[in-house]
């Protein structure tokens, strides 16, 4: 089945088509941040370099954040509205879960860090399991602080990633390493998406379900929460 | 298998029978829309989140493109579904790329390039204060040029002249704020809440037009102001803080919808217009489409007022226009993004 990758929750778009036989073709942009200008030819493409006809896509993976709200929304309206017109089943991955696939050999607990901009972080940890890795904590919005305070708490050893740990790298208490990956991998999007399109029946799938992770209420609703 | 670069082409010659899908996310309305050949509105689907932003007097940018990516392909799905045509029945795929909220624009570009990618049909980026002009010639194509078309809503208020399909010319606009977010903050002030446009309207009802006399700045122009008329509301307010709410209303409403007509009256005289055509979420006030019948009669030319319905934002003035531009200039690049400040492209 060949599955379509959409990944624009950063700064970087990325999209990668795969089937069967891994990741086909991938397309990344890093400094672009033109998502919406990008996304759609990118998508274009991959696809016909990759000699896939966009209508023998089977299935949809977008990354539903946490990151840069404008940037998700591009991906997650493409991802809906593609997934509506070919009739295929879109999967929602958040970034937190892409970043820490890559880390699902390591020993360490793995905290994902994005920036979220205002002195906050969006994060989470996990842990390796057989075969991936496993969400150990809710993912929340909260100052460099309190994510060590957070840490700090767990008395493990933690590996940082994503582009809020390089960030705020110099801000970590000891006892936190920083992995080199910054950006969520839209190849471990494919495979993690294609997996479970695999699995799962095609009306568990369905396209409203398919929600940005926010974390964040809109500024003018804290503010009036708060006034 | 599809190897070659995509061309994007029109299935056919653009015509009566070319079905255009229009998609409009500018601000807080979610809507899609069928319509074939130009003008014949097969369906037109409309969600708005306007009770989210209540609480907050205005639009919250931010409120309205979450609602957008909810709403998206629901909206699509059921323009589609009640046109009652397949899918591959769509010719092309149209959505609004400026002006407006850039993150609620994106939403809608993004899912039209997507659907016209998959359908392999052109994309054509429309503006949306040019479908706006569309409006009034969706609900009468037998419309005649030339037309001065007054534009007011909460973010505009411009007089042009269209000289035909995608032939305009600004004979005038505000200089500061538009009439419909002069309702806007009057109605605040005054208490009656928002949407000013609808609570000024329903207020005025029960109050006497004639109590207060508020200037109708006129300046020697085809120009509007409604800045000067919504600082005398407040002065007189404060002065007589025992008036009558909706005499005030009422004589608030009168004013602008005075300045408006006078206005329109005058560009259609200048330029040997045939009809006058309202169009803006602003044309749906009561006073404003009475008075300009009312005056089109007086000076025997057409008055069009279109339903109200399609005064507000509705996807299938963009379908219209994006019919229109694909006829005369064709598809859209895919590359293309939105443009919050987009401008009617028109000399003055
Ligand atoms: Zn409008």
């Amino acid at each position: 089945m060949i599955t379509l990758g959409i990944e624009t929750a950063t700064q970087v778009v990325s999209v990668a088509v795969g089937g069967d036989d891994g990741v086909r073709g991938l397309v990344e942009i890093t400094q672009g941040r033109r998502h919406a200008e990008t996304l759609v030819p990118a998508i274009e493409f991959v696809c016909r370099h990759a000699q896939i006809a966009v209508t023998d896509i089977g299935a949809i993976g977008v990354d539903i954040g946490p990151g840069l709200f404008t940037g998700m929304r591009v991906g997650i309206a493409t991802a809906k509205s593609m997934a509506y017109a070919l009739q295929v089943p879109v999967v929602g991955v958040s970034s937190l879960d892409l970043l820490a696939h890559p880390l699902r050999h390591s020993a360490k607990v793995i905290a994902t860090v994005i920036d979220a901009r205002k002195g906050e972080v969006f994060y989470a940890f996990f842990l390796a399991t057989p075969g991936g890795v496993q969400r150990v904590s809710e993912p929340v919005a909260c100052s460099v602080d309190d994510f060590n305070a957070d840490v700090m708490a767990r008395g493990q050893d933690v590996l940082a990633v994503g582009d809020g740990a390089h960030r705020y790298r110099e801000e970590f208490d000891g006892g936190i390493e920083v992995a080199d990956l910054a950006h969520p991998s839209v190849a471990s999007l494919v495979t993690l998406a294609r997996a479970r399109a695999l699995r799962s029946d095609v009306d568990d799938l369905r396209i409203e379900d398919v929600q940005p992770m926010y974390l964040r209420a809109p500024d003018a609703v804290i503010n009036w929460r708060t006034r | 298998m599809t190897t070659s670069a995509r061309s994007s082409r029109p299935r056919g010659p653009i015509d009566e029978s070319t079905v255009v899908l229009g998609i409009e996310t500018s601000c807080d309305e979610t809507a899609a829309s069928i319509v074939m050949g130009g003008n014949d509105v097969l369906s037109s689907v409309v969600s708005t989140s306007i009770e989210q932003h209540v609480p907050f007097g205005g639009v919250v940018p931010e409120i309205a493109s979450r609602a957008h990516v909810e709403l998206i392909v629901p909206v699509i799905q059921q323009a589609i579904t009640e046109a009652g045509i397949a899918e591959a029945r769509i010719d092309a795929v149209a959505a609004t790329v400026g002006p407006g909220l850039i993150g609620a624009l994106l939403v809608g570009v993004a899912a039209a390039k997507s659907l016209a990618l998959v359908w392999d049909v052109p994309f054509v980026g429309v503006n949306h204060l040019e479908a706006h002009l569309y409006a009034g010639l969706l609900e009468d194509p037998g419309l005649e040029f030339p037309l001065v078309v007054l534009l007011v809503s909460g973010g505009h208020t411009m007089l042009v002249e269209m000289r035909g399909p995608g032939e305009y010319r600004l004979l005038g606009e505000t200089i500061d704020d538009a009439a419909g977010e002069a309702f806007d903050k009057v109605a605040r002030f005054l208490g009656l809440g928002y949407p000013g446009g609808p609570a000024i309207d329903r207020e005025s009802r029960f109050g006497d037009p004639t109590a207060i006399a508020f200037p109708r700045a006129i300046p020697d122009s085809l120009d509007f102001s409604f800045s000067g008329v919504k600082t005398s509301v407040i002065n007189h307010v404060r002065k007589h803080p025992d008036v009558v709410t909706a005499d005030v209303a009422a004589s608030f409403q009168t004013a602008v919808v005075d300045s408006l007509v006078a206005k329109a009256r005058r560009a259609a005289r200048e330029v040997g217009a045939k009809g006058l055509a309202l169009g803006g979420g602003v044309a749906a006030n009561s006073l404003l489409r009475d008075r300009w019948v009312q005056a089109c009669a007086e000076d025997g030319i057409r008055a069009f007022v279109p339903s109200r319905a399609m005064c507000t934002d509705n996807a299938a003035m963009i379908a219209a226009a994006g019919w229109h531009r694909l006829g005369s200039d064709g598809p859209t690049s895919l590359d293309a993004g939105a443009h919050p400040g987009l401008r009617l492209t028109m000399d003055r």
